[in-house]
């Protein structure tokens, strides 16, 4: 993968490759509304009516665009877990898991001290958070650093623990007596929800993400770490070799990583489901790996395609209230947009 | 690399920006319905379905509730979404129905009940009917018909047929609904055939096939030879139990005996079409406030009906199961008639008394000859 | 007709372990080649509801499964050509192939929710079917059951004992010399993906057209993810997938038979063991795998292929 563009680079000559640019930005989008608009008219309906009504809904009004920004908040979580290890070449498929794990352990907080003040009640979640996504996705770098087992697949298995651990939880110790055998946990009390902005469901998790992704731009970008981190990922046998410790680096990363899409699943939980329920992740985890992916690991990329993803999966009541379509064919666009950029980029011989 | 990718920001932002202008320029879908053909104030109801409408089972029967809705008040706009899962995500389909003028909402499945609330409480204005549900506010009541005497009608069928004197029941989740028809069905069975056991398995989810058929073999597999369920859709219960040789009695739509032409006893099914529409007729009236916060519609209503029997049905079951209808119609009968044991062995309604109607919404006890408690 | 613990498990498991003994075996051939394909679960699912639909049509369940087979091998041909042709990076790749499955087989398959299907019937084989013990549960079930193991071993037959699957595996060692020796890489690997896919729609068929004769949006719920971790637990061997998938199926039927009985684990802490022997075991001899892995697959799972 070719190596990160610092910002110095002069100024002048972004703008001499601006038409070729321009092209190559637009046509996976373009490309994409063609292929779905081919689908939804083989199947009567119209792409002109369907794409005017998903951009009603998302930019059409202030709830529509609230929610949008909502659906932003797990998925730059789950990215910044995938970009964070990605750095130094490591792969977390793991942010599934590393989300429920996370709520989990910052549920324990609100359901065993359910009296606490939002001051402590709060914090205590994002740091129980963060220790229960950091300590999952911690394993699988710590096997990883051991040269046990590849990252690839601890994470991947270990999402289905974590799912299974969810749901044993919410239907055994943790189960709401109040909810008649209906699998969810007690109700998080009113300190223990994150505030919200304004009247709709956007709630302060956006600026933690924003926060995180911030974080991320400036560790990398202006310290020293961020200066060995890129050294290892462009080439780790280099990077050994001038001493600086990889393994640490490996474990350290995940556990960053994995501990922000814990912060991740205790926001989730806590603003917008305002309890522990199974299942509470629409593959945030795989469609953040998807996201940093495209975005090269880059952070200010990441919060564009958060966005542009966001307003696709919105799309989902759109297709399926107006269109009578099933809500999930808007992974179709999703996946056609990555089908060209995959295309695009493997050209390249030296490109990952 | 990093200039492509921000021109990709530009575009991307430009490209919609033009296009939401383009959107809001151009004529919109129009949220109300245009007015009816008799000039009728526009209305605008929204369901929103866990599953898919055409799966011979909850969905359906909700789904065919709207369809009669539509035939009888042709003005009501009905906005009806599928497969929303049962958690916050339903809150967001609610407000989206509501922001196209939706004045009356049935979020049509158990796990929207919170989620409901939490929208019905920031929108005073809109009605909710939920169906099953145990909790109620000022605008947001629920409704359910009550299965118990007809799978008590049934499980007589079943308690006579059944050749094993083992019946198997699968079920969604624990809620007392399901508990409650569970034993009204072993209460019937073993009303006619005190040797008959119920064997129980709960999925944990409305609505997962491979667990379903797995579920359907392992009871066929212990010698299970009639087979009922309170799933979101039979058909797979059905067809594999039709595939195993034996009965099936179904739950929530009465279609589904053309899964099971050779096994199929009968069924209860749930017609809510007539309950929604005089439902909308008090809220257009203004009355619907001071409707009861918790219906549940008996077998005198129109929100029940049985399946048409099947054809390996004999004419003297068909006839004590009718006979029993009658009598729960009348009053004459009731599910809960005391001496009642519960399968851990301690009398849980004494001889001489009565199970009290609210039992549907808050048993949590097995009767005796029930095997298995689920989990 | 009461059947003991053990054979109610056993039946259990064969009818919920064939579908992912398809695809796990298709995945093996694919990884041996040097592809590891996440979106498995996508073929799955494309295999499932053409096979369904197909059925649903023409009433013969037989070009059903037909169907389904082509429908998935054509599907992971998309796969192939951004992998394969186009160099794409693997693991994203699979991922996309499997949304863009999800949102598809939805739309196709809406219109056929709850159509009823005669289905892939059971047939006994008369003699064996009254076998005590095993006779039910692996002699009375339909036709893809009986042939899954089969087509286990005609895959290691493919693999190890025909030009092909040497050429294959070469190619899944080391690309760069098998070109030098003078095979067609790409080649080879678009065919392995051809007949994964099919494997992979024969296994999302007998899903929806045998097992449960119903389709539901997402249905196979993860089974594609489960048979990819399966190949790497079955260290690349379809011999040796077939103890894999027996060890999954037989954990969902231990906990549906415990139930059926009466008794009262919680299904979840069942449902987790599967996977954490799969972790285990690959942790306890990831060094001796380390061998074991197609030398080309090392690039994918170490995030520079």
């Amino acid at each position: 993968m070719s190596s990160v563009v610092t910002l110095s680079k002069p100024f002048y000559s972004r703008f001499s490759r601006h038409r070729d640019t321009l092209l190559a930005a637009g046509a996976p989008i373009v490309i994409a509304l063609v292929g779905f608009a081919i689908v939804l008219e083989a199947y009567g309906k119209s792409p002109i009516a369907t794409y005017r009504d998903v951009l009603q809904g998302t930019f059409g009004s202030v709830r529509g665009f609230t929610e949008v920004l909502v659906i932003m908040i797990p998925l730059m979580f789950c990215a910044l877990a995938v970009a964070i290890p990605a750095r130094i070449g490591m792969l977390n498929v793991g942010a599934e898991g590393q989300l429920y794990i996370g709520a989990i352990f910052a549920a324990y907080v609100p359901l065993n001290w359910p009296g606490l003040r939002l001051q402590f009640m709060l914090p205590l979640m994002t740091l129980a958070g963060f220790l229960g996504g950091g300590l999952w996705a911690g394993l699988s770098g710590y096997l990883r650093a051991k040269g046990l087992l590849s990252e690839v697949l601890s994470t991947l298995l270990l999402n289905s623990v974590a799912g299974f651990g969810l749901q044993y939880l919410v239907f055994g110790v943790w189960h709401d007596p109040n909810s008649s055998n209906f699998p969810q946990s007690k109700p998080y009390p009113e300190a223990a929800v994150l505030p919200h902005i304004g009247s709709g469901r956007l709630h302060i998790g956006f600026m933690l993400a924003l926060a995180g992704v911030a974080l991320f731009w400036f560790v990398l970008q202006k310290t020293r770490w961020g200066y060995e981190m890129r050294a290892i990922g462009g080439n780790p046998e280099a990077a050994r070799r001038s001493g600086i410790p990889i393994s640490w680096y490996i474990v350290l990363l995940f556990v960053i990583g994995g501990g922000i899409a814990g912060i991740g699943g205790m926001a989730e939980t806590s603003a917008i489901q305002g309890r522990l329920r199974p299942g509470f992740s629409s593959s945030y985890g795989y469609i953040g790996f998807l996201i940093s992916w495209m975005s090269a690991h880059n952070p200010v990329l990441i919060v564009v395609m958060s966005f542009l993803l966001a307003v696709i999966t919105s799309g989902r009541d759109v297709l399926q209230i107006t269109q009578n379509l099933p809500g999930a064919a808007v992974n179709i666009l999703m996946a056609l947009i990555l089908f060209v950029v995959l295309a695009r980029r493997g050209r390249k011989p030296e490109e990952t | 690399m990093l200039n492509r990718f921000l021109k990709l920001v530009a575009w991307s932002m430009a490209g919609a920006a033009i296009l939401a202008a383009a959107a809001c320029a151009g004529s919109s879908s129009a949220p109300n319905a245009a007015a009816g053909a008799d000039g009728h104030a526009p209305f605008t109801m929204g369901v929103i379905h866990v599953g898919s409408k055409t799966d011979a089972g909850y969905n359906q029967a909700h789904a065919e509730a709207a369809a009669v809705v539509q035939r009888n008040l042709p003005y009501v706009k009905v906005l009806e979404a599928e497969n929303i899962a049962e958690n916050a995500d339903v809150s967001r389909v609610i407000e989206n129905m509501i922001s196209q003028g939706a004045k009356f909402i049935v979020p049509a499945s158990f796990g929207y009940l919170d989620p409901g609330l939490d929208v019905a409480s920031k929108h005073p204005d809109v009605m909710f009917d939920h169906p099953a549900g145990f909790k109620q506010a000022d605008n947001f009541h629920t409704f359910w018909a009550t299965s118990d005497q007809q799978s008590y009608a049934l499980g007589i069928a079943a308690g006579k047929m059944t050749k094993t004197n083992k019946l198997g029941f699968i079920g969604g989740f624990k809620i007392p609904n399901v508990i409650d028809t569970i034993n009204a069905f072993t209460l019937g069975a073993r009303s006619v055939n005190p040797k008959a056991e119920m064997h129980v398995i709960f999925d944990n989810t409305w609505s997962d096939p491979g667990k379903e058929a797995a579920s359907t073999n392992a009871l066929a597999d212990q010698g299970v030879d009639v087979i009922t369920m309170i799933v979101d859709s039979p058909i797979t219960i059905v067809q594999t139990a039709e595939q195993r040789g034996i009965y099936s009695v179904g739950f929530h739509s009465t279609e589904v005996q053309k899964y099971a032409p050779k096994g199929w006893i009968s069924g209860i099914g749930f017609t809510w079409g007539g309950f929604l529409t005089r439902e909308i007729q008090s809220i257009e009236k203004g009355t619907w406030k001071s409707n009861p916060k918790n219906l549940l519609g008996d077998l005198n209503t129109d929100m029940v009906t049985l399946a048409p029997w099947g054809p390996a049905v004999p004419n003297d079951v068909k006839t004590m199961v009718e006979a029993k209808i009658a009598d729960f119609k009348a009053g004459k009968a009731q599910v809960f008639t005391g001496p009642v044991k519960d399968n851990k062995g301690s009398v849980k309604i004494p001889a001489g008394q009565k199970g009290d109607p609210s039992l549907v919404n808050t048993i949590d006890w097995f009767v005796e000859g029930v095997i298995g408690q689920g989990s | 007709m009461s059947t003991s613990f053990f054979e109610g498990v056993l039946s259990s498991a064969a009818l919920s372990g064939t579908s992912i003994l398809y695809a796990t075996v298709g995945e093996v051939i694919g990884e041996r080649s040097g592809i590891v394909n996440l979106g498995l679960e996508g073929v799955m699912l494309v295999g499932a509801v053409i096979g369904f639909v197909v059925t649903a049509e023409t009433g013969n369940p037989y070009v059903g499964v037909l169907a389904a087979a082509l429908a998935g091998a054509t599907f992971n041909m998309i796969f192939a050509y951004l992998v394969v042709t186009r160099r794409g990076n693997q693991l994203a790749s699979g991922l996309a192939l499997m949304f863009f499955a999800l949102g598809l087989t939805a739309i196709i398959g809406k219109s056929y929710v709850g159509k009823p299907i005669g289905g892939l019937k059971d047939t006994p084989i008369p003699g064996l079917a009254n076998l005590p013990q095993i006779g039910h549960a692996l002699f009375e079930k339909d036709l893809l059951v009986y042939s899954v193991i089969p087509v286990a071993i005609a895959a290691w037959l493919l693999l190890y004992r025909t030009s092909w699957g040497l050429r294959m595996r070469a190619v899944g060692e080391d690309k760069t010399v098998a070109f030098a020796a003078g095979l067609k890489p790409h080649r080879l690997q678009y065919q392995a993906l051809f007949v994964a896919g099919l494997l992979g729609g024969i296994g999302g068929g007998h899903l929806s057209i045998a097992y449960t004769k119903t389709w539901q949006e997402g249905m196979t719920a993860g089974a594609g993810f489960i048979a990819v971790g399966l190949v790497i637990f079955a260290a690349w061997s379809p011999i040796r997938a077939i103890l894999g998938a027996v060890l999954f199926g037989g954990a969902v039927a231990v906990q549906l038979q415990l139930q059926a009985r009466g008794s009262n684990v919680s299904p979840f802490l069942l449902d987790m063991i599967p996977y954490v022997v799969v972790l285990v075991v690959l942790m306890l001899f990831g060094r001796v795998k380390g061998r074991v892995v197609p030398a080309g697959l090392k690039n994918v799972f170490e995030g520079t292929g």
